[in-house]
């Protein structure tokens, strides 16, 4: 009786059906009070699911924007503010197990296009920012526009992973592909200049454009412009692989090339590396051919500079070894780790070659070894993989990133010990990767990662790198450790995790600016103050950072609003080209390129920044931190900052994450010298 | 809404928003008692609010019926189980009538009502008490006995209801002494009843001075799993009986006003077995079923039939007449996972294709590990189906029994 009954519904009176079904529960929610809406909202968000799977779904729930959002479909939801939505996160949201989760945001996205349409004319939102925000959209789920669900999304959304499919082929059908393309080449290249040590996710999405570019049935009209040096970075960077030949048939052709050749190819591949920090497969082929050909050839691919070269030299038998293992064309990105490993000369400090030597030969754990494939599949060993991690790790310390997951001091820690201390990173990889434990000192007291209970983090990470993925759990779960450690002292605990956690050369003396308990800002001035006379080289006496330092910074959305507590590492203080005082520091997010509101949007180039480096103008990086540590024997000019520039910045923290944390002043008015100011004095 | 003030004020204890939105659509003033963990929301939207932290009734039960008394409220409706004899304990107070109080507690203790209904000469099952595991044994043993069943045959099951749960709570069905070891000590004391092969259903009564004002029928697909209101034909032709046993009921409780929700087992011979009743609305969203068939507010029905300022005009405007203003059938379906290992949530292309389908309120699971069902009533969301017959209704929520929601 029941498949009787659904058969007599065709495709077109299903719709219809839906659609009265979804405009019914519109009209309920829009006819319940604030108060009642979360009761409601279930159902149209269920119904408009169903809605957007059916043909000609998504083109009437266009229609019915303005009515579904008027009835309070985003209320209380960040999707109720569109200006402040972040496209990069619509990635996220579509991947979400939870189906209301990706409805909400597949809605948002149509009432965006009814604005883009011109159908609904939105108070928050202009066409324009519309437009541009969908663009955006769909360059970063380019991928998902073009393919069918993966297994692991099969397995964790089920038949929900055609929902955004069904949005976004409805956006690109209105909207068109050609924005799509260069807007997402706008982005790829915005990412790759903070030089990433994961970069699988490029790739594919540079595959994915290079697969637009050749299907004729898709028209990209003029864009794709930018795209070419992407393009041809991965799939023919030189001339004997321009049209990308395939791997087998490139290596026959390197035998029979001379010396001139061969440089040239060097050379190509060096270039498209150095450019775009993407590695060809097509590379591994030939620094493996020129093993037997002489130093000279070899330095000229990984495009070494003197420095780069002498340590390849002094070291040729290890570089030699690293190439065996690790150089493969399953394992591109390691050319251009051990080549900026050579570069940095870290190879020059005592222990850092012979820690190499035992990597080469280590042993991997039965776990480890099961982890690292789980994550990164069979097409290098585990032990090649995890090589490969280690050389980009310390050829690139600031790209390490956190992936999704709360493990931000443990990120940090892993690219300070990369940056400053390598052989202290390779003793730690070591533990992780063959002992399954790590045993850390907290005040004189071992912490074994093996004993303590969970970290932060409550499931284990996927989405790392090789080195992150094996010591980020252990990482984690000591930080936490040394957490509860401190659990009955007063105040922030990172006053004392910090320095054990990350490193001798981390200042013991620290400053807050905000209440513990209360989350009340706190001796604001006089704490602004003191990290003026710490930091900036004009009330320091000139002196530029030594040591990365652990640093807390708040993190607000792009409408200034507090998000969270966060850890990073300051890196440098220093004039950039404008003579502006910039703070240039590291954020283990995987990208630091992000708008903090009230006109604070951190910039990743352009304003003198290495790879991987983020920076903000002084006053305005000082706006959004809240913990510092210092050397207390070091004093600097406290006095010296103007009342302008305190002003300016307490005027940024009171606009955004310090707007409700301001202590009351009416109870400091009546005793005076508690509260904000008494902190003056007492400097 | 405009609050009339001739009519009642009335107190909602404990916190559903559904009855929240009802009492502010209303034309009674009303104010809600609930924990502090409502507060914020409460403030936050300007709902009216007491706070109150339900725990066993004590010596302090005395300081909430008067707060309520100095504000001027007329009576407490009970919104949920473990608030019944709280409205019972207040009401006694608000209505100067020590009775409720007693009445309350027969309502909260499955056996006590039994022993009333009995004395009330309302045919019920075998049934005892157990204050331990010794006990349900010897109840199993005894029951198979009196059914004349040899050592070997598979004994007829047994119902076990912890005293004060609501619902489905704590129901278990025993079959072995294995069940009996797997019931957990907070379980006791309980009601064992002996298990009738019969039609199980439930009725919602509205009672205002002594008469019912609304009578709906709930018929049970399968106890635990569906309900969907109105009734269909085959159940509804008990209806006289029904009515005549709710009135019944009336009297052996000596119920002036407010809700019951009873259940009931009809034989195949036809014989009307009384389960048990609660003085409280149902669960699976009845009331939200009833809305949907009938259109009207069942919460604000609630509010109508505890507020002594009610008239009669009132009620007679109020109340639909039963089946024959029902729009259509509405239904519910209680999901469980059927396999121990599940990693999401799928609502089967079948169901989600039926024109009958509404939507539904399942939740991502959390784990994935399907902790092993031991009692009944612990499913993990509801899916609501709404139509025109009753048989396909009743069909096609039998064959979600048969369907994976989770893999």
């Amino acid at each position: 009786m029941t498949t009787s009954i659904s058969d007599m519904y065709g495709e077109e009176s299903k719709l219809e059906g839906l659609l009265a079904k979804f405009d019914e529960a519109t009209e309920i929610l829009a006819a319940a009070a604030d108060y009642a809406k979360p009761l409601k909202v279930r159902r149209v968000l269920d119904t408009a699911r169903r809605v957007i799977l059916q043909e000609g779904g998504c083109a009437a729930l266009e229609e019915r924007a303005e009515k579904f959002e008027r009835a309070g479909v985003f209320l209380g939801s960040d999707w109720a503010v569109p200006q402040t939505l972040v496209s990069s996160l619509t990635t996220r949201a579509f991947a979400s197990p939870d189906d209301e989760t990706v409805v909400i945001e597949a809605l948002s996205e149509l009432r965006l296009l009814a604005v883009v349409m011109g159908r609904y004319v939105h108070s928050q939102v202009t066409i324009h920012q519309a437009r541009r925000f969908l663009t955006r959209v769909l360059a970063v789920n380019l991928s998902l526009l073009f393919t069918s669900p993966s297994e692991a999304e099969r397995e964790t959304q089920g038949r929900l992973a055609l929902v955004p499919r069904a949005v976004l082929r409805h956006l690109a059908d209105r909207i068109g592909y050609e924005n799509v393309i260069g807007n997402l080449i706008e982005e790829i290249w915005r990412i790759l200049y903070q030089r990433p040590i994961q970069v699988d996710h490029i790739k594919r999405m540079v595959t994915q454009i290079s697969i637009c570019q050749a299907n004729p049935d898709i028209d990209l009209g003029t864009s794709g412009q930018g795209s070419e040096r992407l393009v041809s970075s991965l799939y023919g960077p030189t001339q004997a692989s321009r049209e990308d030949p395939g791997l087998e048939v490139y290596r026959q052709r390197l035998e029979s090339m001379d010396t001139n050749t061969l440089q040239n190819e060097a050379t190509g591949f060096a270039r498209a590396m150095r450019d775009t920090g993407l590695v060809s497969p097509y590379h591994p082929v030939l620094v493996r051919f020129l093993l037997d050909k002489g130093d000279h050839l070899l330095s000229e691919a990984f495009g070494l500079s003197t420095t780069g070269r002498d340590c390849l030299l002094c070291y040729q038998q290890l570089v030699y070894a690293l190439i065996e293992e690790a150089v493969h064309p399953s394992t591109a990105q390691a050319v251009y780790g051990l080549s900026l490993m050579l570069e940095r000369g870290i190879l020059f400090q005592p222990p850092v070659a012979p820690a190499l030597w035992r990597q080469i030969g280590l042993p991997l754990s039965d776990w480890s070894e099961a982890r690292l494939r789980f994550v990164f599949g069979d097409e290098a060993t585990p032990r090649s993989r995890l090589l490969e991690g280690v050389l980009c790790m310390l050829g690139l310390p600031l790209g390490v990133g956190q992936g999704n997951n709360p493990t931000c001091q443990s990120a940090r820690a892993l690219s300070m010990w990369a940056y400053n201390d390598p052989d202290y990173l390779l003793q730690m990889v070591t533990w992780a990767a063959r002992d399954d434990e790590i045993i850390m000192h907290f005040e004189g007291q071992p912490i074994s990662s093996r004993e303590s209970y969970a970290g932060v983090a409550k499931e284990l990470p996927v989405d790392l790198d090789p080195v992150s993925l094996l010591v980020v759990p252990h990482l984690d779960r000591i930080y936490t450790e040394m957490g509860r450690r401190c659990a009955d002292r007063e105040g922030d605990p990172h006053r004392w995790i910090n320095p054990e956690f990350h490193g001798w050369w981390t200042g013991r003396g620290f400053r807050i600016n905000v209440d513990v308990a209360t989350g009340v800002l706190q001796d604001l001035e006089a704490f602004i103050r003191h990290f003026y006379a710490c930091y900036h080289p004009f009330y320091n006496g000139n002196q530029p950072l030594i040591h990365p330092q652990p640093a807390g910074i708040v993190v607000t959305d792009s409408a200034a609003r507090f998000v969270g507590w966060h850890a990073i590492t300051l890196m440098r203080v220093a004039l950039d080209a404008q003579n502006v005082m910039r703070v240039y520091f590291y954020n283990p997010n995987d990208d630091s390129g992000q708008d903090w509101g009230d006109g604070v949007v951190v910039s990743t180039t352009g304003n003198g920044e290495r790879f991987g480096e983020a920076s903000l103008p002084f006053e305005q990086f000082a706006s959004r931190l809240y913990i510092f540590h210092f050397d207390p024997l070091e004093g600097g000019e406290v006095a010296k900052v103007s009342r302008d520039e305190l002003d300016r910045v307490i005027g940024l923290i009171h606009r955004s994450w310090g707007a409700d944390r301001i202590p009351d002043l009416g109870l400091q008015a009546e005793a005076e010298g508690n509260g904000i100011h008494s902190g003056e004095i007492g400097e | 809404m405009e609050k009339d003030p001739n009519k009642g004020y009335v107190a909602l204890l404990g916190w559903s928003l559904n009855a929240v939105e009802a009492a502010e659509t209303f034309n009674r003033r009303y104010v809600v008692v609930a924990p502090d963990w409502a507060e914020a929301y409460c403030k936050e939207h300007t709902i009216p609010y007491l706070l109150w932290n339900y725990e066993r009734l004590n010596e302090r039960s005395m300081e909430i019926a008067e707060t309520l008394q100095e504000m001027g409220v007329d009576v407490a409706v009970p919104l949920f189980e473990e608030t019944v004899e709280w409205a019972g304990a207040i009401n006694s107070v608000l209505l100067d009538n020590p009775r409720l109080l007693g009445q309350a507690m027969l309502m909260r203790d499955k056996s006590l009502m039994k022993r009333r209904a009995q004395l009330g000469g309302i045919r019920v099952g075998i049934f005892e008490e157990a204050s331990d595991r010794g006990d349900v044994i010897r109840f199993l043993k005894r029951v198979n006995q009196a059914l004349l069943k040899l050592d070997g045959d598979p004994n007829d099951p047994i119902h076990f209801k912890a005293f004060d749960k609501a619902g489905c709570l704590g129901h278990r069905v025993i079959r072995t002494p294995d069940d009996v070891d797997a019931i957990p000590e907070e379980e006791f004391p309980a009601l064992m009843e002996s298990h009738l092969d019969g039609w199980e259903f439930a009725v919602e009564a509205w009672i205002y001075d002594r008469k019912i004002r609304f009578l709906n029928i709930s018929e049970y697909v399968t106890l635990g799993y569906s309900v969907f209101v109105p009734a269909t034909p085959e159940l509804e032709q008990y209806r006289p009986r029904i009515t005549a046993e709710i009135e019944k009921l009336i009297k052996a409780f000596d119920i002036d006003f407010g809700f019951v929700h009873p259940e009931y087992f009809v034989t195949s011979d036809g014989e009307m077995y009384f389960g048990e009743v609660a003085y409280r609305p149902p669960g699976f969203k009845v009331f939200e079923l009833l809305e949907r068939a009938y259109g009207f507010n069942a919460y604000q029905g609630l509010i109508l039939c505890f507020d002594p300022k009610t008239t009669e005009e009132e009620l007679d405007a109020f109340f639909p007449r039963e089946v024959v203003d029902a729009r259509g059938y509405a239904g519910s379906f209680g999901v469980y996972p059927r396999r121990r290992v599940v990693s999401r949530l799928e609502v089967p292309e079948e169901t989600e294709g039926h024109p009958y389908f509404d939507y539904h309120e399942l939740t991502t699971p959390l784990e994935e590990i399907v902790t092993k069902r031991t009692a009944f009533g612990t499913h993990w969301g509801l899916v609501y189906f709404y139509g025109e017959n009753p048989y396909t209704m009743r069909d096609l929520l039998k064959r979600q029994e048969e369907l994976d929601y989770y893999v």
